[in-house]
């Protein structure tokens, strides 16, 4: 996406500056991120659904397909969310302590998933 | 959560009292939202994993499920989500402009986003459930394993898009008596709990529709 940024009152400005350029839009950059939300995920959708179609007729390199569509669908996913926290919650203008808040109990999820990942399916043989 | 009453909104940062500023009052309820939003991302992490752990182990099974369901439903549904969330930002941006009206319009497209989004989630249950998808552990049934993974993190948050709806008509009947009119905190906190409830949403249809 674009660098994005916005004038005078903030949040009620309905001028934004994107690469440079400054366009006027109703909503300012609430409506410049929505606008990104929904063609990231018509992307992400028409990639899920080719990336789906390509595994069909590729059996012999589904692994490597499948690690791409799962790493590029997640890559996006990430991007979405960012957008909505960053600027529909306000995270760029608050305090940095609730970024703080917000990263801990995923690094503390994160790491816990990357250990229960690490189990066997079977589980362990004792 | 407590209201500020008028005293307190035109009060100094620290009246003789010991009352804090609107400010810093402010701050405080958000940093209260904050945290209670933290320990909601470690309730729908398990969830995920529990999700993942079965994508990654019966990959045939959620292929299947995958090929059954479409995403031509959800994602609608996604996009009626986000569009919800623009309303609710737009909303919170209404009441700071002093605009009232035109926040009790925005904040009641978003309950009505949410009310689409628990009617798209409905159908999509009775399909799964035509399917054979469902909560019970069958072991004759192929989908026995994918039920409760599918269910527990999709229907906890829709139960959050429920309660997020009821927050939204109640912001809508304290905007419409003016309790917002010189400090919006009260919206801005539930607009906070919807994008998270959002944010959830799309991490959830990639990681369980897409991937």
């Amino acid at each position: 996406m674009a660098q994005a940024t916005h004038h005078e009152d903030g949040h009620h400005s309905n001028t934004v500056t994107l690469r440079g350029r400054q366009i006027t839009v109703e909503g300012g950059i609430y409506t410049v991120v929505f606008v990104a939300l929904a063609i990231l995920t018509v992307i992400e959708v028409l990639s899920a659904e080719g990336l789906k179609a390509a595994i069909y007729d590729n059996p012999d390199a589904a692994a490597a397909l499948e690690a791409i569509k799962a790493a590029l669908l997640l890559i996006i996913a990430v991007i979405k969310s960012t957008l909505v926290i960053w600027f529909y919650m306000h995270l760029r203008d608050e305090h940095p302590l609730l970024a703080v808040v917000l990263l801990l109990p995923l690094l503390i999820a994160g790491l816990s998933i990357l250990y229960l990942l690490a189990i066997p399916p079977g589980g362990y043989s004792l | 959560m407590a209201e500020l009453t008028a005293d307190q909104l035109t009060a100094p940062a620290h009246d003789d009292h010991g009352h804090l500023s609107v400010e810093d009052s402010n701050n405080n309820l958000k940093l209260g939202v904050w945290l209670y939003l933290a320990s909601e991302v470690v309730i729908f992490s398990i969830m995920i994993v529990g999700y993942v752990l079965l994508r990654i182990n019966e990959p045939d099974v959620v292929a299947e499920a995958h090929e059954q369901l479409g995403v031509g439903l959800v994602t609608a549904n996604t996009f009626v989500l986000l569009a919800s969330s623009f309303f609710m930002v737009m909303g919170l941006r209404a009441m700071q402009q002093g605009n009232r009206a035109g926040m009790l319009r925005w904040i009641g497209l978003t309950a009505l986003g949410g009310i689409v989004f628990l009617c798209g989630q409905y159908i999509e249950y009775s399909e799964l459930s035509h399917l054979g998808i469902v909560l019970g552990y069958d072991l004759e049934s192929q989908w026995s394993t994918l039920g409760m993974r599918f269910y527990a993190p999709t229907f906890f948050h829709g139960a959050h898009v429920f309660v997020g709806v009821l927050w939204a008509l109640e912001v809508m009947r304290r905007g419409a008596k003016g309790r917002y009119d010189n400090n919006p905190i009260g919206i801005e906190m539930f607009g906070l709990y919807w994008h998270f409830v959002d944010v959830v949403w799309i991490m959830l249809f990639t990681l369980i529709y897409l991937v």
